[in-house]
């Protein structure tokens, strides 16, 4: 036999099998119908065992001979013969076997002990449960959409390998009052999961943990403290459009729409804007577009088509001062960028910043524009589309090659132009 | 239509049967319902096997062909019967297996729990197995035949529910499902001998 984990002691729990209800059944009897033939019976029936540990187990065979003795006799575990060297005949009518440093039961159901008669016929059987007690589920983490549900996922301790059937059972109770509640639906996203409907409590603190158990023991996991408001999500933002600006080769628009469940709480929402090119798997991430729900991301290549999805996260719900949760991505949305006839820059970003409107290369973008406004702008109606029209001459005229494109336009810094230009977007 | 015994010919027929289009759309349309639960009963025992580990499945396993109260194989002699006779045995085979098939999948629940589709197909097949014992009853009475022969009760076939360890629950799960599959397609074969055209 191979050899199996090492466990402190061996140990045999033997459970009663439960009754079969109904179901009228003989006891184990011939393979042959209707002739006067052999019984048997195993002994331990379904013994509960340690990985590692020992079994002695016995065929004890009954009925009238001929060919109703030990000898002869023979075991197999799980379809394969065992070695006779493991077996002996402890008398007449009983064929004694001897399994040291078991290993895990292949299947959940059991491994299938038998005892065969000489001609192969099956006398007996047992079934041996061979594993190990669970150890503690640990991180466990929650999230609620919208605050109406809780789903919480854990890890099971040991990487859940107990070669038992464990159990697993999540548990909630509000922390300063209230009952254990139990949840019910499970394997909702992912194998070690459970779901919370409905019936749940804000601004008051929940206790919640898992319990696991199996036929060698159980195990708690520690205690998740939180409040709903604090681990709350929401859906992707709806409505994703990405549109070209005009025919700026190197920029494309994204719009959204806030999430409309949360759309009246959703005061302080960051949103994720994440965008690549058609045949690449690289994303590129626009962080913390902040409260808004449009972005232009330039730097972008011209003629290519780009894939855009944006995501939220509704932090701030209610005043809770936890980071909040991000929702999945919006499904991709594409569009292309005018084709040009120069190679294009690199890639760039939207990337608003926080009031920083004059660092690295807009600022360098920025005097070049006023530079140019000195020379070219001869009224006071300044406006956003003459910016535009500036950047597209700056493309044609070849003077863009040596500049370091690695940011366009963002909103606070289009905010801040269309203070002084007004917008016409 | 050939003169064999039970055809819709048969001059011994009730002459109170329903129409002959009506029965036979009936015949037919209640084995090919036969056919299909026949393909779903082998699905089941191949799902059935793989999960009670071997040597169940393996080639040449012969576990004891233990006694299921209420229900017996087909016995050798069944296709000699007369068309009524079988059918009535058909029926009655599939309206008891349906408990059989709940306690079994009650208890791989507890062995398989997450084997859901094994406890789905077993779900299915008593459902289905009911399904085939009241279509195979309307073609009875479609036939003018008696529909119901002598129907052991559940409680009463419990004589003694002996608590049964966990290998002898496998073998007589296996047990039930041979037997569901068994009644089938012999419903499948009985029927087959009424449909028009259909090879003797």
């Amino acid at each position: 036999m191979p050899a199996g984990r090492r466990a402190p002691a061996a140990q045999s729990a033997r459970r009663p099998p439960p009754p079969l209800p109904l179901l009228l059944l003989c006891v184990l009897g011939a393979p042959r119908a209707g002739s006067g033939a052999d019984t048997a019976v195993i002994s331990p029936q379904d013994p509960t065992l340690l990985i590692g540990s020992s079994l002695q187990a016995t065929c004890s065979v009954h009925g009238d001979p001929p060919g109703a003795t030990a000898e002869g006799l023979y075991w197999t575990l799980n379809g394969r013969r065992l070695p006779r060297e493991l077996s002996r005949v402890l008398n007449a009518s009983t064929l004694a076997l001897a399994l040291a440093n078991l290993n895990g039961s292949r299947q959940q159901s059991g491994d299938n002990l038998v005892c065969h008669a000489r001609d192969g016929s099956i006398l007996a059987g047992s079934c041996l449960y061979v594993g190990l007690p669970p150890e503690k589920p640990f991180n466990i983490s929650c999230w609620s959409k919208n605050m109406k549900d809780l789903t919480c996922r854990w890890t099971p301790g040991a990487q859940g390998e107990t070669f038992l059937h464990t159990n697993y059972s999540l548990k909630y109770k509000l922390r300063w009052y209230g009952q254990d509640n139990t949840c019910e639906e499970y394997h909702t996203v992912g194998p070690h999961s459970c779901h919370i409907p409905k019936d749940l409590a804000l601004f008051t603190p929940y206790e919640i943990w898992v319990e696991a158990t199996n036929r060698l023991g159980s195990a708690r996991s520690d205690v998740l403290t939180l409040d709903i408001l604090d681990v709350v999500t929401t859906d992707p933002p709806p409505d994703v459009h990405v549109s070209r600006v005009g025919g700026l080769e190197d920029q494309l628009s994204v719009r959204w729409v806030s999430p409309p469940a949360l759309k009246d709480f959703l005061f302080q929402a960051k949103y994720q804007i994440r965008y690549r090119v058609e045949d690449s798997v690289d994303w590129k991430v626009v962080d913390d577009v902040s409260n808004q729900t449009s972005c232009r991301l330039a730097g972008l290549k011209p003629g290519t088509v780009y894939f855009v999805q944006v995501r939220c996260n509704p932090f701030g719900i209610y005043g809770s001062k936890k980071a909040g949760i991000w929702s999945e991505w919006s499904h991709p949305t594409a569009a292309s960028t005018p084709r040009s006839e120069r190679p294009g820059p690199g890639g760039g970003a939207c990337e608003p910043r926080g009031g920083e409107p004059s660092s690295g290369p807009v600022r360098r973008e920025l005097k070049q524009f006023l530079g140019w406004l000195k020379k070219h702008a001869y009224c006071s109606n300044l406006s956003f589309r003459l910016y535009d029209q500036w950047r597209a001459w700056m493309q044609k005229s070849h003077k863009t090659r040596n500049q370091h494109r690695t940011s366009g336009s963002c909103p606070r810094a289009d905010a801040a132009r269309r203070e002084v230009l007004p917008d016409k977007l | 239509m050939s003169r064999r015994e039970g055809s819709l010919e048969d001059p011994q027929t009730d002459s109170s049967i329903s129409s002959l289009p009506h029965l036979e759309a009936k015949i037919h349309q209640t084995h090919s319902l036969a056919r299909l639960l026949t393909k779903y009963a082998e699905q089941l025992l191949q799902e059935y096997v793989q999960h009670q580990g071997d040597p169940f499945g393996l080639p040449g396993f012969s576990p004891p062909r233990l006694p299921v109260a209420g229900l017996s194989a087909p016995a050798p002699g069944h296709a000699g019967l007369p068309a009524p006779e079988r059918l009535r045995l058909d029926a009655a085979a599939l309206a008891a297996l349906p408990p059989l098939l709940d306690v079994v999948r009650r208890r791989q629940a507890e062995l398989n729990p997450r084997a859901p589709r094994l406890l789905r197909r077993l779900e299915d097949a008593a459902r289905q197995a009911r399904a085939l014992g009241a279509a195979v009853e309307a073609v009875l009475a479609a036939l003018g035949a008696e529909t119901r022969g002598p129907r052991p009760e559940p409680a009463a076939a419990a004589a003694a529910a002996a608590a049964a360890g966990v290998f002898l629950a496998k073998v007589l799960g296996l047990r039930v499902c041979g037997l569901y599959r068994d009644w089938v397609s012999r419903t499948e074969a009985d029927l087959g001998q009424l449909v028009p055209g259909c090879p003797a």
